[in-house]
């Protein structure tokens, strides 16, 4: 059964209202209460968060070295690492790398939301706001091969070593003819299932005619009027406070 | 009164120097299992896919001949004339799965036919009985063994009420349970009066069949 | 030197906490044909995963011909054991079957004239000659198969694992397959196979294990 019992298009405009208020607002302190709530609304919505921010520890490196990187390249403020003459990292630097990481909590945390609805949902979602079948489906069934590429990829990158080429002692120059062969198979395969896909869809009739039908229809709830109400709410007082 | 008439069928593929189906001349009738074998490269899922339309719809060639589906030249047929008379199951289950519960994906057939929804929720309820997986509606086809998820890609074709099923070679994935459970299926479909065509190369899978074709 | 392969005291539960083996002990003799069969999800694949290094157990160790494999890269191992996954078009990587053969050796940078020669001599045994500047992906499940094979050959191990090798294939390709465990069984390469197929195990067995739920329920010498 629906693991929770809002409407996906709340969680929609729940998420767009906390990515939107993450571009608009600078200021740290702002920031950091919009990543707290929005964590808040994560957790009390009992996404994934944990096997997310897991997933995500991988990228924990690329994300504070694209944070620091960043911050070498802004030359304003009072700097507080210097070689000589050069300044390499400012207090505004730090100021917003801090900044950057913040805005990218609060967009994980919040598309964290989405992950308690299926893919069904979303689609149907989308279609009862307009948007056309199609691009929600696609949207969708790229969703649901996601995983099977993950899969995929990682038994290649496995076949690959046990043939005797151990991706760790290539040189940098070597790797990159080193993923074309693993990006070749991938293309490969990804346009054989497209095909197999499609097959299979065309003969359950889709696009047999220019509307369908939804087994499962949408309908807001009082609690979904209550949040929905709540956070425009919570905006408006924002936005007029601040 | 025959579910299929094939006169004449010629089909070469469009990057290919020879036929690989010359003149093929069959008939099946209603409620008639069909058994087609033959090497592989013999043109068994061609013909499976110039039955079911496929070919000339999707697949480009060069294609003479005619297939009447019962008593319509498939030609003439809008797709949703040929879904709700003639369905395929194919090999590989993984790329005939792609809804996230089981519900969803039998609802896919019939919501693109237009068909109302307590009508599509009555047809749910009447397949899940008949394949025994009603604990399993809101399951994720992914978890499942290959032997269910062939009977739900089954199933999801069963929605749309066909009263001719092609069976391509649905089998090859399986193991020995779940044959058994897709065996009991079909047999059950053919008492129903279902016309079954069956492509298969393991004599073992096609012992219910009346008629064997060899290609 | 030992010619075996050794799981010893084996425990290995997935990341959501399913237990898949719980001290596991299994001995094989690399000069013989193994054979496993049991239901799916019995612990098959997970088992030629935990012996290739693919997957580590949380508990226990594993040798291969008297080497602890903790110690040994995937490199390494692939050089001992060939393993061919049950889906071959996840280890198939360039655009001709002749390449697929020979660019890791030469990627490497051994001997042009050396691997060439190895390379042509493995087309002919597995019937794979005229297939040489075939697309491996546009190839038969059979033919990727035995290409699989003849490419893990190109590093000359001592014992191969096939999964389901036999899955999809008719029987005319099925004797090839078993002619190939001919070929195999002539160059004293002992194998291990996932099988269901009972005339295929009848006749090429020496060993049958059956697991179910992670554990041996009968091991037979033929």
């Amino acid at each position: 059964m629906n693991k929770s019992k809002i409407d996906p298009r709340t969680k929609l405009l729940l998420i767009l209202i906390l990515s939107t208020l993450a571009i608009i607002y600078k200021q740290l302190l702002f920031l950091s209460l919009i990543f707290i709530i929005s964590v808040l609304i994560a957790l009390l919505m009992r996404s994934n968060l944990k096997s997310i921010v897991i997933k995500l520890k991988r990228l924990l490196g690329a994300i504070f070295a694209i944070a620091l990187i960043q911050s070498f390249f802004i030359k304003a403020g009072t700097p507080i690492v210097k070689i000589g003459n050069l300044s390499l990292l400012t207090d505004f630097g730090i100021y917003k790398s801090i900044e950057f990481i913040l805005r990218l909590g609060i967009i994980i945390s919040s598309c964290s939301i989405l992950t308690t609805s299926t893919s069904r949902e979303i689609v149907q979602a989308l279609v009862q706001l307009h948007i056309p079948y199609e691009i929600a489906f696609m949207v969708s069934i790229a969703i649901r091969f996601l995983p099977v590429f993950k899969d995929e990829m990682t038994d290649m990158i496995i076949a690959i070593q046990l043939r005797g080429i151990d991706l760790k002692k290539v040189k940098i120059k070597n790797k990159i003819r080193i993923y074309r062969y693993i990006f070749l198979p991938i293309v490969t395969n990804s346009l054989i299932k497209a095909k197999e896909l499609s097959v299979a869809m065309e003969m359950r009739g889709f696009r047999a005619y220019p509307h369908r039908t939804s087994y499962n229809i949408l309908l807001m709830s009082g609690l979904d009027y209550l949040i929905v109400s709540m956070s425009l709410v919570s905006v408006a007082m924002l936005i007029i406070l601040i | 009164m025959c579910s299929i008439i094939v006169k004449n069928l010629s089909f070469k593929y469009k990057n290919s120097d020879e036929k690989i189906l010359n003149n093929i001349n069959l008939q099946i009738d209603k409620g008639q299992v069909v058994a087609i074998i033959g090497k592989s490269g013999s043109g068994k899922s061609t013909l499976c896919n110039c039955l079911c339309g496929l070919i000339p719809r999707v697949y480009e060639g060069e294609y003479s001949g005619e297939v009447f589906i019962n008593g319509v030249n498939i030609n003439n047929m809008d797709l949703s004339e040929i879904v709700t008379n003639i369905g395929i199951i194919f090999q590989n289950p993984s790329t005939q799965l792609f809804s996230p519960t089981i519900e969803d994906e039998l609802a896919f057939g019939p919501e693109n036919l237009c068909v109302d929804r307590d009508e599509i929720g009555k047809r749910i309820d009447k397949i899940l009985k008949t394949i025994n997986m009603e604990d399993y509606r809101y399951d994720n086809p992914n978890y499942l063994s290959g032997g269910q998820q062939q009977l739900i890609s089954i199933a999801s074709v069963l929605m749309m009420e066909p009263k001719i099923i092609v069976c391509d070679e649905i089998m090859s994935w399986v193991d020995e349970e779940g044959k058994k459970i897709i065996k009991e299926l079909l047999l059950s479909l053919k008492k129903e009066g279902k016309a079954i065509i069956i492509v298969d190369h393991d004599m073992e899978n096609i012992k219910l069949a009346d008629k064997i074709i060899c290609l | 030197m030992e010619k075996y392969i050794e799981l010893n005291n084996i425990t290995y539960e997935y990341k959501n906490g399913i237990k898949v083996f719980e001290d596991f002990s299994l001995k094989i003799n690399c000069e013989e044909f193994a054979f496993i069969s049991g239901k799916n999800g019995s612990g098959k694949t997970t088992l030629t995963k935990l012996i290739m290094g693919i997957l580590k157990p949380q508990k226990g160790n594993i040798h291969i011909f008297s080497k602890d494999i903790k110690n040994l890269s995937l490199g390494q191992i692939g050089q001992e054991i060939g393993y061919v996954f049950q889906f071959p078009e996840r280890q198939l990587f360039t655009t001709s079957v002749i390449e697929e053969l020979t660019f890791p050796l030469l990627f490497k940078g051994e001997d042009k004239k050396n691997v060439l020669r190895k390379a042509e001599e493995l087309l002919d045994t597995f019937e794979l000659e005229k297939l040489r500047n075939s697309y491996p992906h546009l190839l038969s499940y059979g033919e990727k198969r035995r290409l699989a094979i003849a490419a893990v050959l190109m590093n000359e191990p001592k014992y191969l694992i096939l999964d389901e090798p036999t899955a999809s294939l008719d029987d005319s390709r099925i004797v090839i397959l078993s002619r190939t465990l001919d070929v195999l069984r002539s160059r004293n390469i002992g194998i291990l196979v996932i099988s269901h197929n009972k005339n295929f195990i009848g006749k090429h067995a020496q060993r049958i294990i059956i697991l179910e739920g992670g554990r041996i329920i009968r091991d037979e010498q033929i």
